[in-house]
């Protein structure tokens, strides 16, 4: 009986030395002839973000089939990776491609705590990576780094221009927050208070949850007791959709306004399982499926997948079209990175979510944002409508 | 087939499979060595401090049928010890050894004492619990750990002047550690106290019958796998400058019982293998497939299936021992 | 006072939800002795079933015991292969054994149903609300109030007041003597963990319309079930009842009142159970080997 113990032992150690023998081994360079461009997208398949993490996959594999598979005159190749939501999987990740499959470009990246996790790896490594979704305050501020550009937003525009609009729209005082208790939701909230009373409204309770609340009950029966004017939310993906939802049901829905971060009625990751339980919500975003600067995107998108983009496909669209016009800069040569940043610094590049400039001092995008209304669209579905555009929001960035 | 009438067979073939298991764990130890590259070093590091975290687990789960599902937060609160006391202590690393083994044996502790009352599936859930209460702590307590971002930033490794931050440094560092870690296990194992506490796993009231004090061996237990396994968490977050959360999530100690279990349980390098599958499927495996999760498992799922009945015995917990066992 | 009312509701409205999650689970664990930690995985099955069938225009009423039949189905699958060969065996081994089945499981269903988050169409039957004492309360809850109080009340006669209950809690005292009176042991066996199965999938139907379906809700259902069954203690229906009742109400007020600390407070409770009762709230008295 234990005989079998020693062979199994064995058999399962054998296997994975040459497993691993063949992973340490690197790939055989074809000799002569040119080689591809790497860039390397690190998203979610896997974990709390999976679903962000396909779209965002679509959306830049979509720009570079639009490219024809090639950026600057060379050929582009495509690894895709898994971080699994785990920023301690993703730290292993972007050493594995740096070191191993020695990409060019590194690029994605959904969740904040994965950002900061890699921001010192990268910096260490001088290697050029595009932030899409991640929207860490700290990465275009203490954190920024002259390697990692960030061609999306941070917390604090949503945060801020949503506090613009309610105080100036919605009202003045009466209303609430509440949030979900992670660091995004903490900046998000925060961001919103801080513009709100400073341009002198006034701020009920806040309220947090844990994050991966499954019933918000209790919570929405606080809220119709309390019949605040307004309440400023935040919550990711399946929590999204349960607290619009339990709201409905519970017959606050014409009651309260909602207003979030775009994120919380994204019109892909929410909205469709939210369905009418998203309608009159209010929230301020960098990506609007109606937007003008996106309508190609959109309806490219949409015959592709067979459904509206959210943020994360077209973050990712508009990441590959920066790294496009990057690598066209220096026509192909990646190793002038100096010269590839200096093209991204002096002048915009037209993407899916606008013109886009970025700040030289944290290489942050400088965005349009736009206040959406979630209305009901021409197929009868809710539909995140454009009612009114801040132009050229920049992030106060690094304390001087 | 009563084990008694095995026995000299048993351990021969016991001690000859350990010398084997041992031989292929030097040889793969040593081929990051040989290669050089950063990654490996690296990468080899991390499975030397999980394996070692795995082999303290070991002790608790092969040596006294104590299944832990909390054990991540004895690993993951070293880790976060240290790399809090590096940011005003500095990073030296006798200072990051002696933290790290503090908070191990502290959590272990506890998680000890709670559990005194418990056995089985009880036991499980209750380590489950504590552990994620741990983990409550590390992603509220925002200012001291981070929160969900965790930590980054602190001081690199060092000894006196000599800096302890490149990938070759790093491996020998965890190779040290992981090496005394399993002379600290094997000398527990062997001692009193260890057959103690094998007694106690496969008859505990007979144990009491006969004057032992089964509370205190199972803390002492305990105490010995949280050391062991705090010094391993200690010197992790070094590895990439981080750490996180997720290290002291359940799902992490979930993933320490299935390196175990791959390994072997109740064999001391079956850790090290464990770990090097489990890392290398998830990391590697990945990146070929959106299905290594499937394969993941189904790796697990067959080596439970597949494995002989021995180990079955070996535990000893509840279940029939009539029939095909 | 209505709203202390109101939220009581709610509080048991989450309840009965634990203890739709725990039913199947208690079930195979209390009378089989066996730890299904794919639990978790039939009742996202069931979620996603539920949303396809009434998405697809089919009638309503029927998504519910669809989800039964096919969860069930996946159950005798499993049943032949390999759950058979590891009901005798040690629960570490079935805790390994099921654990590596449903991380399978859930890799399977992300890339069969897709990762985004799924949430059922309501029938119109069960949306909108009563008023309790001038605050809303939605039907739907009302509705797995009720449906989960009858299941739950319907479980509880099989096993205690039938034949066929008798039959499996004797499986698990004493096969051999069960064998011995010429009943089929396997086939008792296997009726259990379908039915189990079927549970675990109805649970998820019913849960959907307050949980929604997505990857990573098998492994949370997984935990709240766990929790409440073992903490409810082994080899008792009431135990899980019980421990349902005080994970949701503790859950329940603390988000209330103090929602940040509301996960902290809730661990700790559960904990503190099983620190006072080791062996669960409702101890049933088993033979001592």
């Amino acid at each position: 009986m234990t005989s079998t113990s020693i062979t199994r032992r064995q058999l399962l150690a054998a296997t994975a030395a040459s497993a691993l023998g063949l992973g340490l081994t690197r790939p055989v360079r074809a000799a002569g002839g040119e080689t591809p461009i790497k860039i390397a997208l690190i998203t979610s398949l896997s974990g709390p973000f999976a679903a962000l993490g396909e779209s965002m996959r679509a959306g830049l594999e979509l720009l570079i089939l639009e490219s024809g598979g090639k950026m600057g005159g060379r050929r582009v190749t495509l690894l895709v990776e898994d971080d699994q939501g785990k920023p301690d999987e993703a730290v292993r990740k972007v050493r594995k491609l740096l070191s191993q499959d020695k990409v060019d470009i590194l690029c994605g990246v959904i969740s904040a705590a994965v950002a900061l996790a890699i921001r010192d790896i990268v910096t260490d490594a001088k290697a050029l990576t595009f932030i899409s979704i991640a929207a860490a305050n700290g990465l275009a501020r203490e954190a920024a780094s002259p390697y990692i550009f960030r061609p999306t937003k941070t917390s604090w525009m949503l945060g801020h221009t949503g506090a613009l609009w309610t105080y100036d729209k919605i009202a003045k005082e009466g209303g609430l927050t509440l949030g979900s208790d992670y660091a995004a939701g903490r900046e998000y909230v925060g961001d919103f208070m801080t513009t709100y009373r400073q341009q002198g409204g006034k701020l009920g309770q806040q309220l947090w949850t844990p994050l991966g609340t499954a019933d918000f009950a209790p919570i929405v029966m606080n809220l119709a007791a309390l019949s605040p004017a307004f309440v400023y939310a935040f919550f990711p993906g399946a929590d999204a959709v349960r607290f619009l939802q339990q709201v409905r049901d519970f017959k606050l829905q014409d009651k309260i306004r909602v207003i979030g971060p775009g994120a919380l009625f994204d019109q892909e990751d929410v909205l469709p399982a939210a369905g009418d339980a998203g309608m009159g919500g209010i929230n301020t975003y960098h990506q609007s499926p109606g937007a003008p600067a996106s309508a190609e995107f959109a309806a490219l998108y949409q015959k592709v997948r067979n459904r509206l983009p959210g943020e994360a496909s077209t973050s990712a669209y508009a990441t590959g079209q920066v790294i496009r016009a990057g690598i066209e800069a220096v026509a192909g040569d990646i190793a002038q990175k100096d010269k590839l940043k200096e093209r991204l610094l002096s002048a915009p590049v037209s993407t899916a979510l606008g013109p886009m400039r970025f700040d030289s001092r944290n290489n942050q995008a400088i965005l349009d944002i736009y206040v959406n209304e979630v209305r009901r669209g021409q197929d009868g579905k809710p539909f995140n409508t454009v009612v009114h555009t801040y132009p050229a929001i920049q992030d106060p960035g690094p304390k001087a | 087939m009563s084990p008694r009438f095995d026995a000299p067979r048993v351990a021969v073939k016991r001690r000859l499979g350990d010398k084997i298991a041992l031989v292929l764990v030097l040889v793969l130890a040593l081929a990051p060595l040989m290669s050089g590259d950063g990654f490996s070093l690296r990468f080899g590091a991390e499975i030397l401090l999980i394996g070692t975290a795995v082999m303290s687990l070991n002790l608790l789960i092969g040596g006294g049928g104590l299944v832990s599902l909390g054990h991540a937060a004895v690993f993951g609160a070293a880790g976060y010890s240290a790399a809090v006391a590096a940011g005003s202590l500095g990073a030296q690393l006798p200072l990051m050894l002696l933290i790290g083994i503090a908070a191990g044996m502290l959590i272990a502790g506890i998680m000890g004492l709670v559990t005194l009352r418990s056995s089985g599936l009880f036991f499980l859930v209750l380590t489950l619990v504590v552990g994620q209460m741990v983990w409550e702590l590390a992603f509220r307590w925002r200012e001291i750990t981070g929160g969900a971002d965790g930590l980054r930033g602190f001081p690199k490794l060092a000894l006196g002047s000599l800096r302890l931050d490149t990938p070759l440094a790093l491996y020998l560092v965890a190779a040290g550690i992981a090496l005394i870690g399993w002379a600290v296990t094997r000398s527990f194992q062997q001692a009193p106290i260890g057959q103690a506490l094998a007694g106690v796993r496969d008859q505990p009231i007979r144990m009491g019958a006969l004057g032992y004090q089964v509370g205190r061996i199972r803390v002492t237990a305990f105490l010995v796998a949280g050391a062991v396994a705090g010094a391993a968490g200690a010197i992790y977050p070094f590895v990439n400058q981080y750490i996180g959360p997720n290290s002291v999530h359940w799902s992490m100690s979930a993933a320490l019982i299935i390196m175990a279990v791959i390994g072997g349980v109740g064999s001391l390098y079956g850790g090290y293998l464990g770990a090097l599958v489990y890392l290398f499927v998830q990391t590697e495996v990945s990146s070929y497939t959106d299905r290594w999760q499937l394969v993941i498992g189904l790796i697990f799922v067959a080596t439970v299936i597949l494995m002989p009945n021995g180990i079955a015995h070996w535990l000893g917990q509840r279940g029939v021992r009539g029939g095909r066992t | 006072m209505s709203y202390y009312l109101v939220q009581t509701l709610n509080a048991l409205s989450f309840s009965v939800l634990l203890m739709l999650t725990g039913l199947g689970l208690s079930l195979v664990l209390s009378l089989m002795n066996f730890v299904n930690l794919t639990h978790g995985s039939f009742f996202l099955l069931g979620g996603y079933v539920a949303i396809h069938w009434i998405g697809a225009g089919a009638p309503w009423w029927l998504a519910f015991p669809a989800a039964f039949v096919i969860a069930g189905t996946v159950g005798l699958v499993l049943d032949r292969f390999p759950f058979g060969r590891f009901y005798p065996r040690t629960h570490l081994m079935q805790v390994l054994l099921t654990y590596g089945l449903s991380v399978i499981f859930a890799d399977l269903m992300r890339w069969g149903f897709g990762a985004d988050t799924m949430s059922l169409p309501t029938p119109e039957l069960l949306r909108g609300v009563v008023f309790v004492a001038g605050l809303p309360f939605p039907i739907y809850r009302l509705f797995i109030i009720a449906s989960g109080g009858a299941l739950a009340f319907g479980l509880w006669y099989a096993i205690d007041c039938t034949l066929w209950g008798a039959a499996i809690r004797a499986c698990v005292i004493d096969r051999g003597i069960v064998e011995t009176l010429g009943l089929n042991t396997r086939r008792i066996f296997t009726v259990g963990l379908v039915i189990a199965a079927g549970l675990g999938g109805l649970g998820g139907a019913l849960g959907a319309g307050m949980l929604s379906a997505y990857p990573g809700l098998d492994e949370e259902v997984l935990l709240l079930a766990l929790l409440v069954v073992v903490v409810g203690g082994l080899g008792s229906f009431g135990g899980t009842v019980l421990s349902a009742l005080l994970l949701g109400f503790v859950t329940t007020f603390s988000r209330a009142w103090l929602p940040e600390f509301a996960n902290f407070l809730s661990l700790g409770i559960m904990a503190a159970v099983l620190v006072i009762w080791p062996s669960g709230l409702v101890v049933r008295k088993m033979r001592q080997v």
